[in-house]
């Protein structure tokens, strides 16, 4: 773990300048001579790939850094080139742009070679396509910018040999792995790693980011059996390779924040039988070592993958990163299944930026957007004056009147998302080397966006406030229609007047079930939410004739999304924040954790092809040996019950003292300590003393 | 059909026996031991609990029927399943309400749900056989083996919680003896080689050691009560490490 450490240490030095890869990029467009759109983005990306001189650490053992697109440059400079490079745009978020899981598996087993080959028989089989000709020609520059960017890199490592504090033997196996990978397909793990690591600082270098590495133990796997089955290398090794990598995923915070790197293991294979093997050990200790955000690791989770790969998954969870997120396999690929995939490409699924799961290699970048219910709901009310809502005669009926709401938001959504993604010169904003690692582009000479890739583009439509939603209709179904102890024009005068001099009303309206308590009464609504929306988004495609999926994993804009708004029937004020993703609202959950889950199966997940989050929080003590079990049947049993996703976090220290000082903001923390729980706000502050040198133990 | 006095009902219990557990915590208590973490369980009479920051109240003591509890309890049958979890019975001395306890562990097993009855003992045998056929383990407390600290400071017999001990364990019962570790009170050589000969004589061969926290002193606030142990810190892991040394020279020993 030294030579990670010591990489670690070396990172600490931020490079100095800005992060500016297009002042290599507009030199290229500047030399272009080509005429052709696709053909100048690739002279532009060859400049971009191969001008900047190779970075190596000392510490490398597999190369490939941003710290080169960082340039001293004043702000005339930038402006200039910002307005040069303006001529030529890029796809953004919204345009498919990046949030993209490439065709790894293919690029591992031919190599930069074999790509190249590929490209000359398309060439021939699309002779009399000028076009398309033109655009693998565009493909075939920029893979050849790839392979003489590894050539810089080894003459870099080449020419750092006696340089002071470099290790001349690591510089050499650089050296002919970067080599190797030019003239032919990957022959060790090594050489793999160093391929698919190239690739990803390439479209870092573009300016892409959330791109996923995917399903690493598998598509690495075959070489890393050989590799340790002849003696190559052994699994200390191979956890050094793989943390090298990771840690300089965390270059990215130089230009100002985490990247999102989805890292994949577990699953099934293409037959679906579970294919956990000793790899992806590797990556979870790898994970473990690197010990910061940036790799964003998911596993997949079947029900028979065996109980010692949960627990690690549990025991890394527990060192307080909070990685991996358990993702429920069987879930994710009957969602996915609804959708028309190939099951063999359906099998092979993983997921891009946190959770959104990804056909990969062969679907377009993803793009998502938010979706808020609350909206429509407090329409009712907004809407409608007194007189007409106490005309509303039953639950059904407002039900109904929602639902129409809903139907019409959801129109408007998919119109306003549609434009958003709609590009009007597709030609001017090709992605040729995107494209090469997107299976059927190289095969029908087509941009990833323009009909290359064998799926269409998908949207992901995050719902929000599941908890919310279902918790104001349990609430105006129990007051106002059950006990009749309101009516709706009440309703609307408090939440108008955010609950102000309408206490009792707000406690009567808190008091009622809410979601997350295994009570059907409120349970019902957050079944009939999922179901309701995703048959409402269902119909709708996308510009390129894909699917509109859902999701409820909206990460923290349920805060922002809940300041916008007014109070809510649930008796939420106003500006407070949305339950958050698929869980509960904060604090209502109040019957303990296994009822928590009883609720949260209840909704058809498979509804949800992009995906949901389950956030929950454990102290420390609950990760320890001898207790992790009880962790690992929860979660067997939320899984058997048709959960989707949990992402697990133990309390840190961190926490732990922030609530110390911050009790407000911490009301419901619960700490665990050999069978007592507490509420760790309710301590005093030795005791939380107490509870803070435990943690110190177990940690 | 029985009533019991709840307190709560508290759901993945984690430290209160193997598996996925639900912990009924039943009010009343025939002792009065000044360490005592859960004292909203001792008076059989409700209370509500005020905890600052927390911005909650919360009220402890409810009769509800055997079949209410139970309902309650299948709710997570599935969790129970997962492993080798089940139902613990805590209290309180939940003993003191055996007949209704007897029910509940009857209305378990029949619904194929383990039983560990967690008790300090000090009740007449009679208790005990009540409950005898369907309580899977009992968890036993065992807080010293002076008859005198028993009366006086726990206000418990000694000869009583030993005698029902022994017969637990001759009659077969799978038995977990639970020590908590309290300083000043039971930590001392001598004090833990006079509880050795007491379980040996009971023929115990397993012996959970609690090591002091004073976690329940939120509760003692909410309470209006004074805490003894308030300012009492835990045991480092050495005294915990060197006792634990001395009761392994006997037994099987774990530190929860």
């Amino acid at each position: 773990m030294s030579i990670l450490k010591d990489l670690q240490k070396e990172m600490e030095n931020k490079p100095s300048g800005v992060f500016c890869p297009d002042f290599y990029r507009c030199k290229g467009y500047e030399k272009s001579k080509s005429k052709s759109p696709s053909m100048m983005r690739a002279d532009g990306i060859y400049a971009l790939f191969t001008e900047p001189e190779p970075y190596i650490y000392k510490n490398d053992l597999i190369v490939g850094s941003i710290k080169p697109y960082f340039v001293s440059l004043n702000e005339d400079e930038t402006e200039n080139i910002k307005s040069f490079m303006s001529k030529y745009p890029e796809r953004g978020f919204f345009q498919n742009g990046d949030h993209f899981a490439p065709d790894y598996f293919t690029a591992v087993e031919k190599g930069i070679p074999g790509l190249l080959k590929s490209i000359d028989e398309s060439v021939i089989s699309h002779s009399d396509d000028n076009k398309k000709i033109d655009f693998l020609k565009s493909m075939q520059k920029t893979l050849i910018a790839l392979s003489d960017k590894l050539k810089s890199y080894a003459e870099k490592a080449e020419a750092l040999r006696e340089t002071e504090g470099y290790d001349n033997k690591r510089l050499l196996k650089i050296k002919n792995n970067c080599l190797s990978l030019i003239n032919s397909v990957p022959q060790t793990f090594e050489e793999a790693l160093q391929l698919v690591w190239m690739i990803h600082i390439c479209f870092v270098s573009e300016g892409r980011y959330a791109m996923a590495l995917g399903r690493i133990d598998k598509y690495l796997y075959p070489l890393y059996k050989h590799d340790i089955d002849n003696g190559i290398i052994d699994e200390a090794y191979a956890e050094e390779l793989l943390s090298n990598v990771f840690a300089k995923i965390c270059e990215r915070r130089y230009t100002g924040g985490d990247d999102v790197v989805n890292i994949c293991i577990g699953g099934v294979d293409e037959e679906g039988n579970c294919s956990v093997n000793e790899l992806s050990y590797r990556v979870l200790h790898a994970v473990r070592d690197v010990n910061m955000p940036g790799p964003n690791l998911s596993a997949r989770i079947t029900h028979d993958c065996p109980d010692t790969f949960l627990d690690e998954c549990l025991k890394v969870i527990g060192t307080g990163l909070g990685y991996p997120a358990l993702m429920n396999d069987e879930v994710n690929m009957e969602a996915l299944s609804r959708k028309g995939y190939d099951i063999k490409d359906v099998r092979n699924y993983c997921m891009v930026g946190c959770i959104e799961n990804f056909i990969a290699g062969k679907q377009p970048p993803w793009v998502d957007g938010r979706f808020d219910p609350i909206r429509y709901l407090l329409d009712i009310f907004n809407d409608n004056d007194g007189i007409k809502l106490d005309s509303i005669s039953s639950m059904d009926e407002f039900i109904s009147i929602y639902k129409n709401n809903l139907s019409a938001g959801a129109e408007d959504y998919v119109k306003r998302t549609r434009a958003a993604s709609y590009v009007s010169d597709p030609q001017n904003r090709t992605s040729p080397f995107l494209s090469c690692f997107c299976d059927c582009c190289i095969e029908r000479g087509l941009d990833i966006n323009m009909g290359g890739s064998k799926y269409p583009s998908v949207h992901g439509a995050v719902l929000m406030g599941i908890g919310t939603v279902s918790d104001c209709l349990s609430a105006i179904e129990k007051c106002v229609f059950v006990e009749k102890s309101t009516t709706l024009s009440y309703i609307k005068q408090a939440i108008k007047k955010n609950f102000e001099g309408c206490e009792e009303l707000r406690q009567t309206l808190i008091s009622a079930p809410k979601y997350g308590n295994n009570d059907y009464f409120a349970d019902k609504y957050g079944v009939w939410y999922t179901n309701t929306l995703s048959d409402m988004f269902d119909q709708y495609k996308t510009n390129d004739g894909g699917a509109y999926y859902t999701a409820m994993a909206a990460n923290i804009s349920n805060i922002d999304a809940g300041k916008s708004l007014s109070a809510t029937p649930d008796g939420r004020l106003a500006g407070k924040p949305l339950s958050d993703a698929a869980s509960p609202t904060y604090g209502c959950d109040t019957r303990g954790v296994t009822s928590t889950l009883l609720s949260l199966s209840k909704p058809d997940y498979t509804r949800c092809a992009c995906g949901t989050v389950v956030n929950q929080k454990f102290s420390p003590d609950a990760f320890k040996d001898g207790k992790r079990d009880k962790l690992l049947q929860l979660i067997r049993v939320y899984f058997s019950r048709g959960g989707q996703e949990i992402q697990i976090n133990s309390t840190s220290r961190q926490v732990l003292k922030d609530a110390m000082e911050n009790p407000e903001k911490y009301p419901s923390l619960v700490v665990r300590v050999s069978g007592f729980s507490a509420i760790y706000v309710t301590l005093s502050k030795d005791v939380q003393e107490d509870i803070l040198s435990r943690t110190q133990q177990t940690i | 059909m029985s009533d019991l006095n709840v307190s709560c009902i508290q759901r993945f219990s984690t430290g209160d026996g193997p598996g996925i557990r639900t912990t009924v915590f039943l009010k009343g208590c025939n002792l009065k031991c000044p360490w005592c973490h859960n004292p909203e369980n001792i008076s059989p009479i409700p209370q509500m609990l005020e905890y600052k920051y927390a911005n909650k109240i919360v009220s402890y003591g409810k009769i509800m029927s055997t079949e209410q509890i139970v309902s309650d309890i299948m709710e997570d049958i599935e969790f129970y399943r997962a492993g080798n979890g089940g139902v613990t019975i805590s209290g309180g001395e939940p003993m003191l309400q055996y007949e209704g306890v007897a029910e509940l562990s009857k209305q378990l097993h029949n619904n194929g749900v383990s039983v560990i009855i967690d008790t300090a003992g000090s009740v007449p045998w009679d208790n005990f056989a009540a409950v005898f056929d369907h309580t899977d383990i009992f968890y036993y407390d065992y807080k010293t083996a002076s008859e005198n600290d028993c009366k006086n400071v726990c206000g418990g017999d000694k000869s009583l919680i030993l005698s029902n001990l022994n017969k637990l364990i001759i009659k077969g019962k799978n038995v977990h003896v639970r020590i908590p570790l309290i300083p000043g009170f039971n930590m001392g050589e001598t004090d833990c080689e006079n509880i050795s000969d007491d379980l040996l004589s009971a023929k115990v061969k397993y012996v959970d050691l609690l090591p002091f926290h004073r976690l329940g002193s939120a509760k003692y606030e909410a309470l209006n009560l004074e805490y003894a142990y308030k300012n009492t810190p835990p045991s480092n892991v050495d005294t915990v490490t060197y006792i634990k040394r001395i009761y392994s020279k006997y037994f099987i020993v774990n530190v929860e």
